[in-house]
C-alpha cells in the first residue's frame, strides 16, 4: 500500500490525544484552582525569578493542558515560591500550592 | 508514729506498683529512644547543658513555673490557671511531704515506692506531736487544694467558658480513662485516709470525714476496699498514661531540658519533635487561638489535632493539617507548654517537599542588582522585598523618609531582587532555600553596608534566623523610623487622627517587635487598642504559611481580623507588612496604610535641624 | 390610590424614565443627590463608538423631562412600605407618598487606589478613565503636564478580579479604553499608545469597527496581558510590567501616562436606600431582579422597580432601554392595581 504524505521529521503539531488525562485529573483533585486560570499573564509579569529565567505558571498550565509535560516543568523549575503571583492573580488561584502540586505529580523524584 | 502493718506491705499496693513500674520502664525507654535519635551534635549540646549552671537554673525555674505552677495559664485566665496549678502543685507537694514523713517517722521504709503514698494505711498514731500535726495539716491542706482543682475541672467539662475557653478538645478513649481515674484518685484518697484517720490520725479534712462516716458506716469494714480502690485507680491511671494526654506530665519536664539546651526540631517525629508531641497536654488553648477557626469547619485543623494525629502516625491527616496551617504562630505563642507546632508542621512539609526538583542555576549568573558599594561604615542597605514591590506606597514613603533624614542608602532590590527564602522554608523546601540564602548573604556582605533596613517582616525573620550576617544590624523599617525619631533626625506632626496598629505575625510573634510601631504612631496621632493585639493579634489571612487554604476561606479570616482591629473605631488601620496591607485593603471599608505611609505623610519639613 | 412615582437617581436612566412616565401622565418626582442632573454622563466628554458628545445627549435627555418635578442636592432619608404605597422622606424635609419607586441609582466607579500595585494616588502619572474624560472635557489635569510620549491603558481595573471582590466584567471599559486610546492619539499625535487587555470584548454594533480604526488609523498597540506591577523611576516615569501572553514573554515598558480603566460597582448611595427596604443583592453587589430574563425591571418587592446599572454594568443605550422598559412595567403595575 502506498504511503502518502511527508514524514521526514516528527510533526511539530501538538497532539491533544497524547495528553495524560489521569495525571491531569489528579492535579485537578489536588488543586482545583488550576481550572480557574484565564491566562492573563499577571503571574509571569510579576515573577521574581522571571527576571532571570523563563518561569511562568500561566505557560506551565497551558503546556500541561496540551500534554507537553516536560516543557511545562521547565517553566516552573526555577520558581522561588515567593507568592507574588498569588497576590496579583485576579482569579485568586492558590498559585504556590498549584506549583508544588504540579511538581509532585509530574516530576520524576 | 509506729508501723501498724508488720513488714510494711499489703496486697492492695500491687495495682499501684504494677502501674508505677510500667510507667517508669516506659518513660526510661522512651527517654533513651528520644536521646538516641538526636543528631550527635545535639546530644553533645544536651550533655553540656546539664553541667552549665545557668541553663540548669533555667531548667529548674521552668519546671517550677511551667510544670507545677502553670504561670502562663494563670496569666491567661486566673481560674484556669488555678485549676491546673492546684492539681499539679498539690499533687507534687503531697508526694514530697509523703516522702518527708517517711524519712522522719519511719526511716526504715525509705526508698519504698508505695510507702509514702499509702503512709496513713501503714502507720498508727501513738501520741500527738506538734511536728506530726503540722504534717497532717499540710497533707490535708494540699489534698483540699487538689480537690478544689478537680472540682473546677469537672465544672469546666460542663461550662468551659467560665474558665475562659470557648472551645475545648474532644478527648479520645485513653484520655477519658485517664481523666476519670484522675478525677477519682483524690476523692478516693480522702475516703481511704478518712476511714483510717481513727488509727493513723489526720487533720481538718480527714478527721471530720472519719467521724462523719463512723456515725453511720462503721469505719473498719471500709478500710480495705477504699485503699484497694485508691491503689487500683492509681494503677490504671499509670497504665493509661502513655496513651493519653496526661503523658504531657512527665514529658514536659524532659522537653524543658531539651528546649533550654537549645535543640531544634530536625525531623517531624523524632528527637525533639517526639518530646514536643508528647508534651502537648491537649488543653485546647490553640483551638481559640487559631485564626482559621472563625469557621467551625476548620476546627479539625487545629494544632492539638495535628499533634494527636502525629501520636497516632496518621500520615494522611498529618499532611493535610500541616499544609493547611497559616504558620501565624499564635498557637505557639499561647501554648502553655511551648510546643512549637509550626516548627513541627514545617518539618513535616520538608519531609514531603524537600525532594521536589528545582533548578536555581540562574542564581550564579544573576548579577548584583545594586551598584558597587559607595558607603561608609554606617551605610544603609534598603531591602524592600518582593511583596513590597506590589505596594509602591511603602517604597515611595521610605524614599521620602530617607531623604528627610538625610540618609545615604543603597536600594538593594530597586529593580527587583532574589526572594529572601522564607517562603521556601515555609513550604518545606529548606534545601532549596539554602541556595537562595547563600546568594543573598553574598550580595549583602559584598555591599559593605553595616545596616539592612527591611520593609517586609517575612524577609526580616529569615534574615535574622537563617542568614549568617556577622556585624550587620537588621532593622525593620518600624524600628529604623523609631530610631530616627528618637535621634531627632525625623520630626513628625501630631494630629487628632486615630490609629489602630495591626501586629503582622512575622513582625510581632516572629521578631518580637511590638513597641516600636506603637511609639512611632503615638508621635503622629492617637493610638487606639485593637480587640486583640500584640501576641494575640490575628493573622490578616494573606499568610504565605498556608499552602492549601483557598481564597474564600482566607477572606473570612481577613474579615474577622478587621472586625477585631476596628473594635475601638479608629480612623485608620496601620500595619507594617506589605502582605497584610494588600490583604486588608481588599476587604476593608476603612483606610489601611503602612506605618511608613503615615510617617511620610506627617513629616514636619521645617522642624528638622540639620 | 395616588398617581405618584418617585425616581431615585437623576442620571440618564432616571431622566429617560421620568420623561416617559411623565408623558404617560404619572406624577413623577425625580431625586438627585448631586447638585446637577446627568450622573456620570455629565462628567464624560465623548461616547463610544462614534464619539458623539456626551453633552449633546445629556442636553436632549434633560430637555425631555420638561415639566417633571426634580430635587437636586437631595437624598432619601427614609423610605417605608405602607399598606398600598411607600412613604418617602427626603433630606429637604419633603414627604411623598408614592405608589411606585424606581431605583435608577446607577453605579460607582471602582476606586482604583484599591489596586495598590498600579499606584493610583501614589504615582503622579497614573490616572483613571474618569480623570482622562475630565481632561478631555476641561483640558486641565495637574498630572498631564507636557505632552506624554508613551501612554498605556490598563483594562479590567477592579473588574474580573476576585481580589477586588468583583468577578464580573464591567462591559463598557473595553470600548471606552479603545475610544480613549484613539482620542489620546488625537490629543497627543506624537504619542505611542498601548492597550493592555485580557480579552477584548467589543460586542456592540460599531465596536469592532472602533477597534479596527484604533489599529489602522491610530496605530494603537494591543498587548494581550494584564499589567501586574507599576514602578516609578527617578524621572517619575512609570515602568509597567506585564506579560505579552501571545509571545509568552514578560515585557516592560516605560510610560509617561497610565490610564486605569476603573470598572463599575453598585452605587453605594443607592445601596443605602435599598437597605432601608431590605432589597436583595447578589454576591456581586448589584440588586437582584425578580428573574433574569422576563422581569428585569421588577424587584422582589411590589412597587419597587429597577433600571440601569444598579442591576449590573450596562452601556448607555442599554440603560436607556431599561428606563423605557421600566416605565412600561410601572404603567402596567398601575393598571393592575386599579
Amino acid at each position: 500500500m502506498a504511503n502518502f504524505g511527508y514524514s521526514l521529521t516528527k510533526s511539530s503539531r501538538i497532539d491533544l490525544n497524547n495528553r495524560n488525562i489521569e495525571k491531569w485529573n489528579r492535579l485537578v483533585e489536588l488543586e482545583p484552582d488550576v481550572l480557574k486560570c484565564m491566562a492573563c499573564g499577571s503571574c509571569t509579569a510579576s515573577c521574581t525569578a522571571g527576571k532571570f529565567t523563563k518561569t511562568s505558571l500561566r505557560s506551565a498550565i497551558l503546556y500541561l493542558q496540551n500534554g507537553q509535560e516536560k516543557e511545562a516543568l521547565e517553566y516552573i523549575q526555577s520558581c522561588l515560591l515567593c507568592g507574588k503571583c498569588f497576590m496579583v492573580c485576579p482569579r485568586a488561584i492558590n498559585t504556590r500550592h498549584l506549583l508544588l502540586s504540579i511538581s509532585k505529580i509530574y516530576s520524576n523524584r | 508514729m509506729r508501723e501498724r502493718i508488720i513488714g510494711g506491705y499489703d496486697h492492695f499496693v500491687l495495682p499501684f506498683m504494677i502501674g508505677m513500674i510500667f510507667i517508669l520502664v516506659y518513660l526510661l525507654i522512651a527517654m533513651i529512644k528520644v536521646i538516641m535519635s538526636l543528631p550527635a551534635s545535639d546530644r553533645k549540646k544536651l550533655a553540656l547543658s546539664l553541667i552549665n549552671p545557668k541553663i540548669m537554673y533555667k531548667n529548674i525555674r521552668d519546671i517550677i513555673c511551667d510544670c507545677l505552677l502553670h504561670i502562663k495559664i494563670f496569666k491567661r485566665n486566673l481560674l484556669l490557671g488555678y485549676m491546673h496549678a492546684s492539681i499539679a502543685f498539690g499533687w507534687f507537694m503531697i508526694i514530697v511531704i509523703g516522702h518527708i514523713e517517711v524519712m522522719l517517722f519511719v526511716p526504715q521504709r525509705n526508698g519504698s515506692l508505695y510507702y509514702p503514698l499509702f503512709y496513713r494505711f501503714f502507720v498508727a498514731e501513738q501520741n500527738q506531736t506538734l511536728k506530726g500535726a503540722v504534717f497532717f495539716f499540710l497533707m490535708d491542706f494540699f489534698l483540699l487544694v487538689i480537690l478544689s482543682g478537680i472540682g473546677l475541672a469537672m465544672y469546666k467539662r460542663i461550662r468551659s467558658r467560665a474558665l475562659g475557653m470557648r472551645r475545648t478538645t474532644k478527648p479520645c478513649f485513653a484520655d477519658r480513662v485517664a481523666l476519670y481515674c484522675l478525677w477519682s484518685i483524690f476523692p478516693l484518697r480522702l475516703l481511704a485516709e478518712g476511714f483510717t484517720a481513727g488509727i493513723s490520725g489526720g487533720s481538718f479534712l480527714t478527721k471530720p470525714t472519719n467521724m462523719l462516716f463512723a456515725s453511720f458506716l462503721g469505719n473498719d469494714m471500709n478500710i480495705m476496699p477504699t485503699w484497694w480502690a485508691y491503689s487500683t485507680v492509681l494503677g490504671i491511671f499509670f497504665l493509661a498514661l502513655p496513651f493519653s494526654r496526661y503523658m504531657h506530665i512527665p514529658t514536659e519536664a524532659f522537653y524543658i531540658f531539651l528546649r533550654n539546651a537549645g535543640l531544634k526540631i530536625h525531623h517531624p517525629r523524632k528527637g525533639v519533635a517526639e518530646a514536643e508531641i508528647y508534651s502537648c497536654s491537649s488543653c485546647g488553648i490553640c483551638l481559640d487561638a487559631c485564626p482559621m477557626n472563625v469557621q467551625k469547619k476548620n476546627l479539625p485543623y487545629s494544632s492539638v489535632y495535628f499533634i494527636r494525629f502525629q501520636r497516632r502516625n496518621n500520615k494522611k491527616k498529618i499532611n493535610e493539617i500541616a499544609d493547611k496551617c497559616l504558620m501565624c504562630g499564635k498557637c505557639v505563642a499561647l501554648c502553655p507548654v511551648g510546643v512549637d507546632s509550626c516548627g513541627l508542621k514545617q518539618a513535616q512539609r520538608a519531609v514531603v517537599n524537600n525532594t521536589l526538583p528545582y533548578d536555581y542555576k540562574f542564581l550564579g549568573t544573576a548579577g548584583h542588582t545594586a551598584a558597587a558599594p559607595q558607603n561608609d561604615d554606617n551605610g544603609i542597605l534598603y531591602f524592600a522585598g518582593c511583596m513590597t514591590h506590589l505596594t509602591p506606597a511603602i517604597i515611595k514613603s521610605m524614599t521620602k523618609i530617607f531623604e528627610a533624614a538625610g540618609e545615604k542608602y543603597l536600594f538593594a532590590d530597586k529593580d527587583g531582587g532574589v526572594c529572601c527564602g522564607r517562603p521556601l522554608m515555609l513550604a518545606g523546601k529548606t534545601e532549596a532555600a539554602k541556595e537562595v540564602i547563600a546568594k543573598n548573604t553574598q550580595n549583602i556582605m559584598e555591599s559593605g553596608c553595616k545596616t539592612v533596613v527591611l520593609s517586609c517582616p517575612i524577609c526580616l525573620k529569615v534574615l535574622k534566623e537563617e542568614y549568617n550576617l556577622k556585624g550587620i544590624t537588621l532593622l525593620h523599617h518600624t524600628q529604623y523610623i523609631n530610631n530616627l525619631i528618637q535621634q531627632k533626625r525625623l520630626v513628625l506632626n501630631k494630629s487628632e487622627e486615630s490609629f489602630v496598629f495591626h501586629d503582622p505575625c512575622e513582625l510581632g510573634r516572629g521578631c518580637n517587635i511590638y513597641n516600636e510601631p506603637r511609639n512611632v504612631l503615638q508621635s503622629i496621632g492617637q493610638l487606639k487598642k485593637a480587640g486583640k493585639e500584640k501576641k494575640e493579634s490575628i493573622c490578616c489571612g494573606g499568610s504565605l504559611g498556608s499552602l492549601t487554604l483557598n481564597y474564600n476561606d482566607r477572606v473570612k479570616i481577613t474579615q474577622e481580623s478587621l472586625n477585631i482591629l476596628t473594635y475601638n473605631n479608629p480612623d485608620k488601620i496601620v500595619t507594617a507588612c506589605p502582605l497584610c496591607l494588600k490583604t486588608f485593603s481588599d476587604q476593608s471599608a476603612r483606610p489601611v496604610v503602612d506605618i511608613a505611609q503615615t510617617v511620610a505623610e506627617n513629616i514636619c519639613n521645617g522642624c528638622i535641624k540639620q | 390610590m395616588n398617581n405618584n412615582v418617585i425616581i431615585i437617581g437623576g442620571g440618564p436612566c432616571g431622566l429617560e424614565a421620568s420623561a416617559q412616565l411623565h408623558q404617560m401622565g404619572y406624577n413623577v418626582i425625580l431625586v438627585e443627590r448631586e447638585p446637577q442632573l446627568g450622573g456620570h454622563l455629565a462628567k464624560w466628554d465623548r461616547l463610544f463608538p462614534e464619539g458623539i458628545k456626551a453633552k449633546e445627549v445629556l442636553d436632549q435627555l434633560i430637555a425631555n423631562i420638561n415639566g417633571v418635578k426634580y430635587f437636586l442636592n437631595t437624598e432619601v432619608k427614609s423610605i417605608n412600605q405602607l399598606d398600598k404605597e411607600y412613604n418617602v422622606i427626603l433630606s429637604n424635609g419633603i414627604t411623598i407618598l408614592a405608589t411606585a419607586v424606581l431605583m435608577a441609582s446607577g453605579f460607582d466607579l471602582f476606586p482604583a487606589e484599591k489596586k495598590e500595585e498600579y499606584g493610583y494616588g501614589i504615582y503622579d502619572k497614573v490616572i483613571t478613565n474618569a480623570d482622562l474624560e475630565n481632561y478631555f472635557n476641561t483640558g486641565k489635569d495637574r498630572r498631564i503636564t507636557a505632552a506624554p510620549k508613551r501612554i498605556g491603558f490598563v483594562h479590567c481595573v477592579g473588574s474580573r478580579d476576585e481580589k477586588a471582590g468583583n468577578r464580573y466584567c464591567s462591559k463598557v471599559c473595553c470600548a471606552t479604553a479603545v475610544k480613549q486610546a484613539c482620542e489620546a492619539k488625537e490629543a497627543f499625535p506624537d504619542a505611542e499608545v498601548f492597550c493592555f487587555y485580557m480579552d477584548l470584548r467589543m460586542f456592540g454594533r460599531g465596536y469592532e469597527d472602533l477597534y479596527l480604526r484604533a489599529q489602522k488609523e491610530y496605530g494603537v498597540r494591543f498587548i494581550r496581558g494584564r499589567v501586574s506591577e507599576v514602578a516609578e523611576d527617578i524621572n517619575s516615569q512609570l515602568i509597567v510590567k506585564a506579560e505579552d501572553t501571545l509571545s509568552g514573554k514578560p515585557i516592560k515598558v516605560t510610560l509617561d501616562l497610565l490610564v486605569l480603566m476603573a470598572g463599575m460597582t453598585n452605587c453605594q448611595a443607592g445601596v443605602k436606600v435599598a437597605n432601608m427596604l431590605s432589597l436583595k443583592k447578589d454576591d456581586d453587589g448589584f440588586f437582584t431582579c425578580k428573574d433574569s430574563i422576563l422581569h428585569l425591571q421588577q424587584s422582589d418587592k411590589k412597587g419597587i422597580f429597577y433600571a440601569g446599572a444598579c442591576t449590573g454594568p450596562k452601556t448607555l443605550p442599554d440603560t436607556l432601554h431599561e428606563a423605557r422598559a421600566a416605565a412600561i412595567a410601572i404603567h402596567n403595575y398601575f393598571k393592575e392595581r386599579k
